[in-house]
């Protein structure tokens, strides 16, 4: 019957904008900066390198992956929490709420806590509207 | 504005609408029956139950109050629609066939009166008008475009555009030109050669599933809401659109009113209805302020209460029911305790400060949510408003 999922999106065909090999040439690309900015203990600019462009529109699972191994080596060599968070463009807290469940979700241990302790933050600074997001956005997943 | 106000009428409210007269108010109590309380917004007036319609078989999930004909159009689970005259004693029903194989969900008078609109389960959208010769309503579907819930729908004061919000993340604008009720329409006019049922705009701002959805009162902007905790206001309805999203610091909404062009009130999670204007200075709408302020009680007092309810929750307790969660967190004091669901506006009166002469802001609305609680809230001196209104 037709009354299967109400609220699913029903796409046509899903298009895939990109070439993978090509979402994962710039995530190398884009480990190559962020290593260096952490050498320089620039973490806020190191995890907007990482968050930017980040390949929510595709459905690989491998460049997904690969660019949340980006951003959570960005994530645990962080020390300073409220300092990473402050400095951080707006526009990436959505995305970065998302990285964080999904860091969550590991179940990782030291992974868990540091996840645990920017969310505190983030949601501080970003409200229940940038969680209501994240959880509500099922197209653009990270 | 304040709360001028506060009704707990039923455990919760599904929909309220309000007479032309502002007089008496027809409430869904979360069930199968429509109650008819006579009563005014004036805070000294008492509510008195006057008539109960008692036709749905399931939950009323929508009402509206149509001003000049005093008709009342309700739909319902059980996929029907009537529509209610007062004939001086009795409120007398009038099934509308609406030919729907799903829930009816919402449901908008047009402006004129003469055609009013329904949102479906059934992925799609009914107008119903009204034939003469035969003494019915009959409905013509639009069964395309839409891949989901049809939840919010609104008439543009054209009379002939309806815009829906969808559980599809989607809003969308048809035509509603119905040959042989509309004349024949300015071929100057925008849209003015569609036919019925065409798709002018698909909107797809949303993250989450949409809502409420309303016309600024010239028409030229819509808003709607999404649960992904966001708004979006679009002008323009055309190939070109103007856009503008407000990503939410706070929960989402659930139903929204414009009280001006410039000005747009929305309520829904918090509990707390939020005032959303257009920054002079940017030319962009912004998020203003929570209308509701909570009466403060001293934070210790509340860490204390909140420890002794997490620890009475943990040993498993409860008191009334599940609204218990929500209580606890929100701030206590505010004229709602849960959901706000449905926004309605009560008076327009003419111009304030900074307004173009002549045009109207709304000056009070009524809200209405999941605690049962029917709350009016008001700009200026309501007694002041509602004595204008008389004459």
């Amino acid at each position: 019957m037709a009354d299967d999922d109400d609220g699913a999106p029903v796409e046509a065909e899903f298009v895939e904008t990109e070439n993978s090999e090509l979402i994962i040439a710039r995530v190398e690309n884009k480990t190559r900066q962020v290593e260096r900015l952490l050498r320089l203990l620039q973490y806020t600019e190191a995890l907007q390198i990482a968050l930017e462009d980040a390949p929510t529109k595709t459905r690989d699972e491998r460049c997904k992956s690969a660019n949340w191994v980006l951003v959570h080596r960005v994530l645990m060599a962080t020390k300073d929490v409220d300092g990473l968070l402050t400095n951080l463009n707006s526009e990436y807290y959505d995305l970065l709420m998302k990285y964080l469940y999904r860091g969550l979700a590991t179940g990782d241990r030291p992974t868990c806590d540091q996840c645990l302790r920017l969310h505190e933050k983030l949601t501080q600074i970003a409200g229940m509207g940038c969680i209501m997001r994240a959880l509500a956005d099922t197209w653009n997943v990270v | 504005m304040a709360v001028v106000a506060s009704h707990q009428l039923a455990q919760s409210i599904t929909a309220h609408a309000w007479n032309a007269t502002l007089t008496m108010i027809a409430v869904c109590p979360n069930n199968s029956e429509v109650h008819i309380y006579k009563g005014t917004p004036a805070p000294d007036s008492v509510w008195e139950k006057a008539f109960v319609l008692k036709k749905h078989d399931q939950l009323v999930s929508g009402i509206d109050w149509a001003p000049i004909s005093d008709y009342i159009v309700t739909v319902s689970h059980d996929r029907n629609s009537y529509v209610w005259s007062f004939d001086g004693t009795q409120w007398q029903p009038t099934l509308v066939i609406l030919r729907l194989n799903r829930a009816a969900v919402s449901v908008d008078w047009s402006p004129k009166e003469n055609k009013f609109v329904v949102g479906s389960g059934a992925k799609s959208v009914c107008v119903c008008f009204y034939e003469a010769e035969n003494n019915w309503w009959v409905s013509k579907i639009i069964r395309k475009k839409h891949n989901s819930t049809v939840t919010g729908v609104a008439w543009h004061p054209n009379n002939l555009l309806i815009a829906t919000t969808s559980t599809d993340c989607k809003c969308r604008v048809f035509s509603a030109y119905i040959k042989g009720v509309d004349s024949k329409i300015n071929p100057g006019t925008a849209f003015a050669d569609t036919k019925f049922g065409e798709q002018i705009i698909q909107l797809d701002l949303a993250n989450g599933w949409s809502f409420g959805v309303k016309w600024s009162p010239s028409g030229h902007s819509l808003a709607y809401v999404g649960h992904d905790s966001s708004l979006h206001i679009v002008s323009d309805i055309g190939p070109t659109p103007a856009h503008q999203t407000i990503n939410l610091r706070h929960l989402p909404l659930r139903d929204l009113l414009f009280l001006s062009e410039t000005k747009l009130v929305g309520g829904g999670f918090d509990c707390n209805p939020m005032l959303f204007e257009i920054d002079p200075k940017r030319g962009v709408w912004v998020f203003a302020k929570f209308i509701d302020e909570a009466k403060s009680s001293t934070h210790d007092l509340k860490s204390s209460t909140l420890f002794l309810e997490a620890m009475g929750r943990f040993h498993g307790q409860t008191r009334r029911g599940s609204h218990e969660i929500f209580e606890t967190s929100r701030a206590s004091g505010l004229a709602h305790d849960n959901c706000i669901t449905c926004i309605v506006p009560l008076i327009s009166a003419g111009e304030v400060n900074g307004q173009e002469p002549g045009a109207k802001v709304v000056q009070a609305f009524s809200t209405s949510g999941v605690d049962g609680k029917l709350v009016i809230w008001s700009f200026s001196n309501i007694t002041e408003l509602l004595a204008k209104l008389q004459i």
